[in-house]
């Protein structure tokens, strides 16, 4: 009896030592992302090549703004600009080509919610191309979009988000996250060239009426766009937009009212129609500076100002004092009117010459040694798509009246219009300082174009050109 | 079930005269052993008068049997039972000193109830519909044994009651649950062998020990002395819960100095159960000594400690059941190679109970108990604030999902996702990793981590039980209890999974969880999200009185106690700024009881059994507090919960045939159910920002149930070794009524709640299992000790649990308050038609040997349930996504719907397989 006891003691003991299951001690796994970079050991090795993300931005540009199969062996590198994590993004990625100072930006769209904790910011990515497509995500927004399959309906071929197992078999990271430099630009440098980077705006703030609101507005259903501005040495500020999702983690926090700066991603709106910056999250916002107070008006004594409101629409310009020349080419400036106001403009679309150039040169404009004068105007661009279609602005103390082409022209810095701005848009110069200069002043607008049936030339377009003086 | 044997030449005679009244006594012992055998069931079969032999074996009838010859049933469980005949002369003592009763050796109902019990089938792994199969295992009734042990895979339950109408007392010690009024079977799983020692009484039968719920109630006794000496060694295997389980046990019997001391270990594991990734990991301890001071004192000490730590398994929708089997389980994915389960309920509650027994007189008994229990009990679940939803059964990654486009039916997709969810479509752990530790490089906290709902209670409950027989047809019994728990509520980290800390706030509505501690980063072991504490206090009393005649034996029995509730917040809320932090309001309740009953025996074949109780108790602290997690609001309007039922029953016995037929009634009236869940197509201004889905808190409040049906028992020995049996429940178990319906959230802009108004409830059927079973079967016992049986059941009237928030106002009113511009009531009476599960049959059968040799008995017993591998839904629930008629019919426009009910499906064919030696 005493035995048998003994053996059911020891038989208890062992099935207690034995009989273990293992259900709670799981450690952290050491060979994390090793079929990921199986994979991506693969793909270096293999006979692909690397693409540049410009280079394939541009097989969409060339190919009539239509997606394109990528069939060959190629891949992209580049590094993640956007995150997730605070929902301001929503199943895409946003790339660039360099750690800092980035040149080009694209961006991938996948079937991936919270994204940020597998392809964070700064994250080495390498793309294997080969099957997927480039195109945009909506008929010509203008963000061109890595996709992994396409759509058409009537308004055309959208590509469409990878699917996972795409995800997992032509996403590969690199175990590198480096430091992103935001590049830092004005506002009004931005172009659809910064879609994707990483950039950094300084000296801004929300604008006056946005005191109190948020983020996001309640009312709106998807984004909503908020307004960012910049006392610059304009008069008033230049303006930039913020656009935020109603999915955001902070879309109700209240928006910051002091002034300061803020990094995030160049987007664009759902439909293309304007430049937006996105941020990751709040870190990304620091104003905590005081309010600027722009140049006001009143600050300076106008002493010379054109504004074109005795325009007569599609007349040669004739007014006194102006010149009106055409070094190349037969299109002259003329005068415009639209919706009531005046303006003049080059446009040497249709004009059959392969080349135009014409110049606008205002009065002149008496400067004393001791005075400090500005420059200022506004000015639009309209239908130009090409690179060499360009306004340019310059100033000269030795022109007669009527020899444009002996006289020396300076060229000045001004915020000037180009193919990427918004067409029929405004902008305004900022202030161009002439306190440099003295003697009799000519400020000459000379617009390059050529006037080709089917060129890519357009039209640019002048108004409210002042000098100003302030002691 | 009991082997019988009628000695025929055993007739006993007169021996002593000692009076002039009639005395039947006598005592028994263990055939084998010849150690005296207490709990014996003595019954005189005419006048079904009975009476039970005490510790050292002993018995006496304390009121006058009838005269003549008649025949005394000698019954143990695990004995075979012996009927012995007797002449009882007037004014004669007749004493029967050591008649034997041998250990039944083909005993089916111990082997049966180890299938059971261990599969813990009411815990919340397996479903919502619980099961009281460990409240009926010690029942002699045919009808009862049926649902125990043959219904209960199926989730029946006898009369569409939850386990919390039945009370599971250990030595007299309530061992339900004030949380929700459930006993936790699992704190004493394993330990199957010393926990037989069981006394049952149905229904609203009179107990000796509490006034008990209205399905009955069973006190397990553990005194130690009342072990039959001896050791036993178990080895099982299976393929339902878990794979081995391991007991040894043994008893010393009375020994020298008064001392009786019986113990035993057990371990109960497994990988994987029916489910994947169900793995079983349990070890059971028992141990209780005993030492009779003098013969009036006796003192005896237990401790149970048994804790279990298993996977559970996911109810599925029936898309995923449709792709992936029956046995798929989402809460798992690989890690290292091993399935690694997120969902893990850890039960580690040991109980410690001291019981002092007093004979105060020759016919009155005191006992006097106190248990203390303290520990913990865990389910884990995987967070996921920074990350994707990780199971592989996500909606969004199902075909169905793919096919309800708006855009139409993308089947391009749905066959990708498809194909991805039949190759894998389980947690990826790695990627849960590697997001932590991308996470911890960009110096954020974790997007995923794995933590646990922790409860740890303390409880320490005072008792004392009155037995006296006060006259010669009377006894009387009566009890007080104490019972003071304190509950620690509040979930904890566990696994940071790679994770360097995890954000203590509410990452979906950016609430901090504490404000005392904004931004706080939680660490593996610290709590988070929520912390409080319950505090509960309930002083009971019953008095019951028990006349038993030769005619008619009745009883009456009333009972008052008074509960007291609180609640203290350990965070303080940002939502419930004011309302979340510190002690709350106390709330108390005073709950009466009375009920009575009578058995009418016409003759000794023919009986009629009647009883009716009422009762109202307080309801259980989850029924209390309508979101403990976040703050002290109770249920508006709380008030005590209504019970009344009433049963007549009509008894047949005869030496081949016993037969019961019972009539039931029972209704439960002003009940409360809370529940969470995220709900879509909200229509309230009150939400914020006007949205129409959040996290919610239903608040069911004044619920009506009815319960009524018959049951049905019939066991015929129609050969010495043939037997057959036959069992049915006929029920119908409905809302009575169109409760209140309210939702809380902290999403809502009304902090308090928004009133949906009633609930068109009534008539829907309540989802307690089969509402009718049948089962018919027979046993074949071989005097060789081999046997086999087989049984085939068939379940049917088995419905959903509907969602009440979808019949409300909110289903058919647009958000302006009006109803939908398409609201069409005939198809929204098709959308809300409660859903009804297959008929089905399944077979058991079960069969065994043993052998004896020298003074071992050696074993084994085999049984294979559902044989035929039938599938079948046990239980489901609707989702309560869609909330609206919109939302619900677009939904049921698509080919598969996306947010379809969840089921749970049964076992298919598994086997039990049981070996042991007992000396």
């Amino acid at each position: 009896m005493i035995k048998l006891y003994k053996y059911i003691a020891v038989a208890a003991v062992s099935c207690i030592m034995i009989g273990c299951v293992k259900d709670d001690d799981f450690s952290v796994p050491e060979a994390l992302g090793t079929e990921e970079n199986k994979g991506l050991e693969a793909l270096l090795t293999s006979d692909a090549t690397e693409i540049l993300i410009a280079d394939l931005k541009l097989k969409y540009s060339n190919n009539h703004r239509k997606p394109v199969f990528i069939e060959n062996d190629l891949y992209l590198k580049g590094y993640v600009t956007s995150s997730d994590k605070e929902s301001n993004f929503f199943k895409e990625i946003f790339l660039q080509d360099a750690p800092n100072n980035p040149t080009a930006g694209i961006k991938l769209i996948l079937n991936q919610v919270k994204t940020y904790n597998q392809y964070n910011v700064g994250r080495e990515v390498f793309i294997n191309l080969k099957g997927l497509y480039i195109g945009e995500e909506r008929v010509g927004n203008g963000v061109l979009t890595i996709g992994g399959l396409v759509e058409t309906d009537q308004y055309g071929t959208t590509v469409k988000r990878l699917t996972e197992k795409q995800r997992v078999r032509q996403l590969f990271r690199s175990e590198n996250t480096l430091e992103l430099i935001a590049l830092p630009l004005e506002f009004s440098e931005v172009t659809d060239a910064h879609i994707g980077l990483y950039v950094q705006f300084d000296n801004l703030e929300f604008a006056e009426d946005l005191e109190g609101a948020r983020y996001f507005d309640p009312v709106q259903d998807f984004d909503t766009s908020r307004q960012m501005q910049v006392c610059s040495e304009n008069l008033g500020y230049s303006y930039f937009p913020m656009e935020t999702k109603s999915f955001a983690t902070f879309k109700d926090v209240l928006l910051p009212t002091g002034n300061g700066t803020i990094t995030g991603v160049i987007s664009k709106t759902f439909d293309g129609s304007a430049l937006v910056l996105k941020v990751n999250d709040l870190e990304a916002v620091n104003l905590s500076q005081q309010r600027c107070t722009p140049r006001s008006i009143e600050d300076f004594e106008i002493i010379f100002q054109e504004d074109f409101a005795s325009a007569v629409d599609l007349k040669e310009l004739d007014l006194t004092g102006w010149t009106n020349f055409n070094q190349a080419g037969s299109v002259k400036w003329v005068e415009r009117t639209v919706e009531q106001n005046g303006f003049v403009e080059f446009n040497p679309l249709g004009s059959g010459n392969a080349s135009n150039v014409g110049w606008l040169i205002t009065p002149s404009i008496r400067k004393d040694a001791s005075a400090y004068l500005y420059l200022n105007f506004k000015a639009a661009q309209s239908g130009v798509r090409s690179a060499t279609n360009i306004i340019e602005v310059m100033v000269s103390t030795d022109f007669n009246g009527a020899d444009v082409l002996s006289a020396t022209w300076h060229k000045l810095e001004a915020f000037l219009p180009s193919q990427n701005s918004m067409e029929n848009e405004f902008l305004d110069s900022g202030f161009v300082d002439l306190s440099s200069y003295e003697g009799m002043l000519y400020i000459g607008f000379k617009v390059t174009g050529n006037g080709r049936k089917g060129s890519a030339s357009g039209a640019y377009q002048l108004d409210n050109i002042r000098i100003l003086r302030n002691d | 079930m009991k082997k019988s044997t009628i000695f025929f030449f055993v007739v006993f005679s007169v021996l002593t005269v000692v009076a002039q009244e009639t005395v039947v006594k006598g005592s028994v012992i263990d055939g084998t052993t010849h150690e005296p055998i207490p709990n014996v069931i003595i019954t005189i079969e005419e006048s079904l008068q009975t009476t039970q032999t005490d510790a050292s074996g002993k018995f006496s009838f304390p009121t006058d049997v009838p005269l003549g010859e008649q025949i005394l049933k000698v019954e143990k469980m695990g004995y075979v039972t012996k009927r012995y005949p007797i002449i009882v002369n007037e004014g004669q003592t007749l004493d029967i000193s050591d008649m034997t009763l041998d250990f039944d050796q083909t005993d089916t109902s111990t082997m049966y109830i180890i299938v059971l019990t261990d599969d813990e089938l009411n815990d919340d792994t397996t479903g919502g519909a619980d099961n009281v199969s460990g409240l009926l295992q010690s029942s002699q009734d045919v009808f009862q044994r049926t649902a125990a042990f043959e219904f209960s895979p199926s989730f029946f339950s006898v009369r569409g009651l939850d386990s919390e109408h039945g009370t599971v007392l250990i030595n007299g010690i309530e061992m339900n649950k004030l949380y929700n009024g459930r006993p936790q079977w699992s704190n004493w799983g394993g330990l199957n062998d010393v926990l037989r020692n069981q006394e049952l009484s149905s229904n609203v039968g009179p107990s000796n020990y509490t006034f008990g719920g209205i399905l009955g109630a069973t006190n397990m006794n553990t005194r130690a002395s009342e072990y039959r000496k001896g050791g036993r060694l178990t080895y099982s295997s299976s393929n339902r819960s878990y794979a081995n389980r391991l007991i040894a046990s043994y008893a010393t019997g009375l020994i020298n100095g008064g001392w009786a001391i019986a113990a035993a270990v057990g371990r109960r594991w497994g990988e994987e159960g029916y489910q994947e990734a169900t793995f079983y990991n349990s070890n059971s301890f028992f141990a209780s000594i005993e030492k009779k001071a003098n013969a009036h004192h006796s003192f005896n000490f237990t401790a149970i400690y048994a804790p279990n730590r298993r996977g559970k398994s996911s109810p599925n929708t029936q898309e995923v059941y449709d792709l992936k089997g029956i046995k798929y389980n989402e809460y798992w994915g690989y890690q290292d190679g091993k399935k690694r389960n997120s969902r893990v309920k850890e039960v580690d509650e040991p109980l410690f109970i001291g019981t002092h027994y007093w004979d105060v007189t020759e016919s009155s008994t005191l006992q006097n108990t106190i248990a203390y229990q303290f520990g913990k009990s865990g389910n884990s679940r995987l967070d996921y604030p920074g990350g994707a939803n990780p199971s592989g059964a996500y909606y969004q990654k199902l075909p169905s999902y793919a096919l309800a486009d708006p855009k139409g039916p993308d089947f391009a997709k749905a066959y990708q996702v498809e194909q991805e969810f039949l190759t894998d479509g389980q947690i990826d752990w790695n990627r849960l990793y590697d997001a932590n530790i991308t996470n911890n490089n960009s110096g954020l906290p974790a997007a995923y981590a794995l933590y646990e709902d922790r409860t740890d209670d303390v409880q320490l409950t005072a008792n004392s039980i009155f037995t006296s027989d006060i006259a010669e047809h009377i006894s009387i019994n009566g009890t007080l209890n104490y019972t003071h728990l304190k509950s620690a509520n509040f979930a904890q980290i566990k696994d940071l999974l790679g994770s360097n800390g995890l954000l203590n706030i509410d990452s979906f509505d950016h609430i901090q969880y504490d404000l005392e501690n904004p931004d706080n980063i939680v660490r593996e072991g610290d709590t988070f999200r929520y912390n409080y504490n319950l505090y509960a206090n309930v002083l009971s009393g019953f008095a019951q009185a028990q006349f038993k005649y030769q005619k008619v034996d009745f009883y009456g029995a009333f009972s008052i106690s008074n509960t007291n509730y609180q609640r203290e917040g350990l965070y303080r809320h940002e939502v419930y700024e004011h309302n979340s932090l510190g002690k709350g309001e106390k709330q108390n309740f005073i709950g009466l009881g009375a009920k009575g009953g009578m058995t009418y025996k016409i003759t000794g074949k023919h009986l009629v059994d009647i009883n009716a109780g009422f009762l109202s108790k307080a309801p259980s602290l989850r029924n209390t507090y309508s979101n403990a997690r976040e703050n002290h609001h109770i249920v508006h309007n709380i008030s005590v919960e209504k019970i009344m039922s009433a049963d007549a029953s009509y008894i047949f016995r005869s030496s081949l045939i016993k037969a019961k037929l019972t009539g039931y009634y029972s209704k439960i009236i002003n009940a409360n159910e809370i529940s969470f869940y995220y709900a879509d197509g909200l229509s309230s201004f009150e939400i914020s920002e006007n949205q129409t889905s959040a996290f919610v808190q239903e608040i069911l409040q004044g619920i009506d149930k009815q319960h009524l049906g018959l049951e049905f028992g019939l066991e015929a020995q129609v050969t010495p070794t043939i037997k057959l049996k036959g069992a049915s429940s006929i029920g119908q178990y409905t809302y009575a009524n169109d409760p209140n319906l309210y939702l809380t959230s902290s999403s809502f802009t009304n902090e308090n709640r928004i009133d949906f108004g009633r609930a068109h409830l009534k008539n829907y059927k309540l989802a307690s299992g089969p509402q009718t079973a049948y089962s018919v079967g027979f046993e074949y016992r071989d005097p060789d000790y081999w046997w086999f049986g087989a049984t085939a059941n068939y379940f049917d009237h088995i419905y959903i649990d509907i969602s009440p928030l979808i019949r409300t106002r909110n289903f058919y009113l647009d958000g302006d308050g009006l109803p939908f511009n398409d609201y069409n009531i005939e198809e929204a009476r098709q959308l809300l038609k409660q859903e009804k599960f297959d008929d089905y049959v399944t077979i058991n059968l079960v069969g065994g040997k043993s052998w004896r040799i020298k003074s071992y008995f050696v074993g084994f017993f085999m049984s294979v349930n559902n044989l035929l591998d039938v599938s079948y839904k046990t239980g489901g629930f609707e989702q309560g996504r869609n909330a609206s008629y919109q939302t619900l019919k677009k939904d049921a426009t698509h080919p598969i719907p996306v947010f379809g009910s969840k089921y749970w499906y049964g076992r298919g064919a598994t086997y039990f397989l049981n070996g042991y030696i007992r000396f």
